[in-house]
């Protein structure tokens, strides 16, 4: 006589593909089976299950798997590797510069000047970033990115390139397939310039170009 | 798993996370084939899935320091794919009049026949989380628990969405099911 519990039935039909894919521990494979052998229900549901991953797995398995193709991830990795020697080298750079005082009051004097250089310039500055592309009338105040992607670049390769960067597409695509990208809440400029590095970079980005609307902070 | 292949793989990951371009390479030939065939069974389009395949492993690249080993290496890496062709999944459905999801329902159900199109139109039918549990279970051949690490949720939500996966092929491929039928009168 077997002394295992009896499995309920609902529980037992509810692990058949698991069953089937050989991935239950000794114990419950062994229960699983001793229900299945009191119920027609679950032999049936077992056959049927076996069946159809057979059927399925006949005609959609991949045609044979490529060779390891590594050149495009050994790139991407040498450029990763780059920008963070370069951010190591401008931290140092700016720790060893940092060490006299006047230097510091260089620094500052040098920030404040450009700051009141662009609130002085601005207003052409503005105007000039619209002659190039298609201006939407509905965006409110903030940065944004516009960006035109390669041909090539497919639907699902669009959603995880965005995805990765937290950008959603907010208008577009223009008469000349121009994108206009922004975060979900509205993003820093810091952000978006972390974004534009990176779409910038990447080779199904054609042209990416920052935008500012209106008194964005 | 055994916990021999298990030391290995920490092992593998250590180096990779100490900036081991070789064990990088080794890591990566080791898995390219598990991911290519999972992703290219979820995605269309060959060449998203050998980008989908290279954004997984410059995540691996950049987090390996991080992993803890809380779960089985393959696990790990497999949560990272699933996440990326989760978000490739959905983009296919949001961005594109998806051509697929058009074939009429009753036209995949009244078919009598297995072929290629007939099955892979009934699977484009289910929603990515349903997709992605069948994939797993039949093909990758996870256990739910396992699934519920890479999918990052419950075992429970595991077997409701492969319940829910599976009367939906039902209704969709009922001739496999009766293939079954038949196959048991058969046998009895
Ligand atoms: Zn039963």
């Amino acid at each position: 006589m077997n002394a295992r519990k009896l499995m309920p039935h609902e529980e037992a039909i509810e692990l058949l593909p698991w069953l089937i894919n050989d991935s239950l521990s000794g114990d419950e494979r062994d229960t699983v089976l001793d229900h299945a052998r009191s119920c027609v229900i679950c032999r049936r549901e077992t056959k049927a299950l076996e069946n159809l991953r057979d059927s399925v797995k006949r005609v959609i398995s991949p045609a044979p798997i490529p060779a390891p193709d590594m050149r495009n991830i050994n790139a991407r990795i040498d450029a990763l590797i780059h920008r963070q020697n370069l951010g190591r080298r401008w931290l140092s750079w700016i720790a060893e510069f940092c060490v006299s005082p006047w230097r510091i009051a260089f620094v500052a004097q040098t920030v404040l000047l450009v700051v009141l250089g662009t609130a002085v310039l601005w207003p052409t500055t503005r105007n000039a970033e619209f002659t190039t592309l298609t201006q939407s009338q509905d965006l409110a105040d903030g940065h944004y990115l516009r960006v035109v992607f390669s041909p090539d670049l497919t639907h699902a390769r669009l959603g995880v390139l965005l995805d990765d960067l937290g950008l959603a597409i907010v208008d577009g695509p223009s008469e000349r397939g121009v994108y206009t990208l922004a975060t979900q809440n509205s993003m820093t400029v810091a952000e978006r310039d972390i974004a534009l590095t990176h779409l910038s970079n990447h080779r199904s980005v054609l042209f990416a170009q920052p935008v500012d609307l209106g008194a964005a902070p | 798993m055994t916990n021999a292949s298990n030391a290995n793989d920490l092992a593998l990951l250590y180096r990779v996370g100490r900036g081991d371009r070789g064990a990088f390479s080794e890591l990566y030939r080791l898995y390219q084939p598990r991911l290519y065939g999972y992703l290219r069974r979820l995605l269309p389009d060959p060449t998203t899935v050998e980008e989908v395949l290279d954004d997984v492993m410059l995540v691996v690249w950049k987090d390996a320091r991080k992993f803890r080993g809380q779960s089985a290496m393959s696990t790990w890496i497999f949560g990272i794919a699933y996440r990326k062709a989760m978000t490739a999944l959905r983009s296919e459905i949001r961005y594109q009049a998806p051509l697929d999801r058009s074939t009429d329902a009753n036209a995949i159900a009244d078919k009598t026949s297995p072929d290629i199109d007939w099955i892979r139109a009934a699977l484009v039918h289910l929603s990515p989380d349903h997709r992605q549990v069948v994939e797993l279970t039949y093909f990758s051949g996870f256990s739910y628990a396992e699934i519920a690490a890479i999918a990052s949720c419950p075992i429970n939500t595991v077997k409701t969405r492969m319940f829910h996966a599976r009367r939906r092929l039902k209704v969709l491929l009922p001739a496999l099911a009766g293939q079954a039928r038949e196959h048991d009168r058969e046998r009895a």
